[in-house]
């Protein structure tokens, strides 16, 4: 699981995030990052974090919790 | 006999400001297209790519100084702010001045680029092409180095290389829903790229 942080005083709403994963990502009325969800297990989360150009997102890797 | 030092400064530092600003459009062509992937991270190119840019500002400054300062070709300082006024090679001068002009503004955006609003902030920097184009023919036809064979390679080198990434990008664009044109809100479902 990917637990997602995004830095709104850093994002300038340059969308490569919104991009790469869609699903968990979005651009807001204002064009900032903002995330669908606060966990995923969508590896594309790790593209979108690597692919902002001020360094923005934050993706910390977490162990499933047992079902 | 005359002290040549402002002289090959002010070739040199038109040369380097060259490089540099040919290295950070490519570099600003590699945060858009990303061959790299995951490997650079976007966040390390935008660093580099302003900081190359920054620094080309740099040369810039130089070659302008040292061209009021030295005496083989008549350049006042009014002449490095007016496009027009240096009596050398007047059109191809003016070239280079407005090229550093608009690469001063398109530095300068870019902390201002909320206030500007992203999507106006995008457009303005379609300008860089503007800049690389007027700096490019500005060299070739005011440089006075230009007929040597080592300079020619370097113009050819840089023009190669940013036609290059530019067609690279436009063939790796993203894949992307339609946009409808017009509104200056984006929409949440339509993320926008340039």
């Amino acid at each position: 699981m990917y637990r997602i942080q995004i830095d709104r005083s850093l994002c300038s709403g340059f969308g490569a995030c919104a991009e790469l994963a869609p699903e968990v990502i979005e651009l807001d009325a204002s064009g900032n990052a903002t995330a669908r969800v606060g966990v995923t297990d969508d590896p594309a989360v790790l593209d979108a974090a690597a692919a902002c150009p001020m360094a923005a997102i934050t993706v910390i890797e977490e162990e499933a919790e047992a079902a | 006999m005359r002290d040549p030092t402002f002289w090959i400064l002010a070739r040199a530092s038109g040369l380097t400001a060259y490089v540099l600003l040919t290295m950070s459009v490519l570099a600003g062509l590699v945060l858009k297209s990303r061959p790299f992937g995951r490997a650079l991270s976007a966040a390390t190119v935008t660093d580099t790519h302003r900081f190359l840019a920054f620094l080309g500002l740099g040369a810039v400054a130089l070659h302008g100084i040292t061209l009021v300062l030295d005496s083989t070709v008549h350049i006042s300082l009014p002449a490095l702010l007016v496009p027009g006024l240096a009596p050398y090679r007047p059109l191809w001068t003016a070239l280079g001045v407005l090229a550093a002009e608009l690469a001063v503004v398109l530095v300068i955006s870019f902390p201002l680029r909320k206030r500007i609003g992203m999507r106006a902030w995008r457009r303005l920097h379609w300008a860089t092409y503007g800049v690389f184009a007027l700096a490019t023919v500005h060299g070739l036809a005011a440089g006075t180095d230009t007929p040597t064979p080592w300079a020619f390679a370097l113009y050819v080198g840089a023009v190669g290389s940013v036609v290059f990434a530019t067609a690279w990008r436009a063939l790796n664009r993203p894949v992307r829903p339609p946009t409808k044109g017009g509104h200056d809100v984006p929409n949440t479902d339509r993320p926008l790229t340039v």
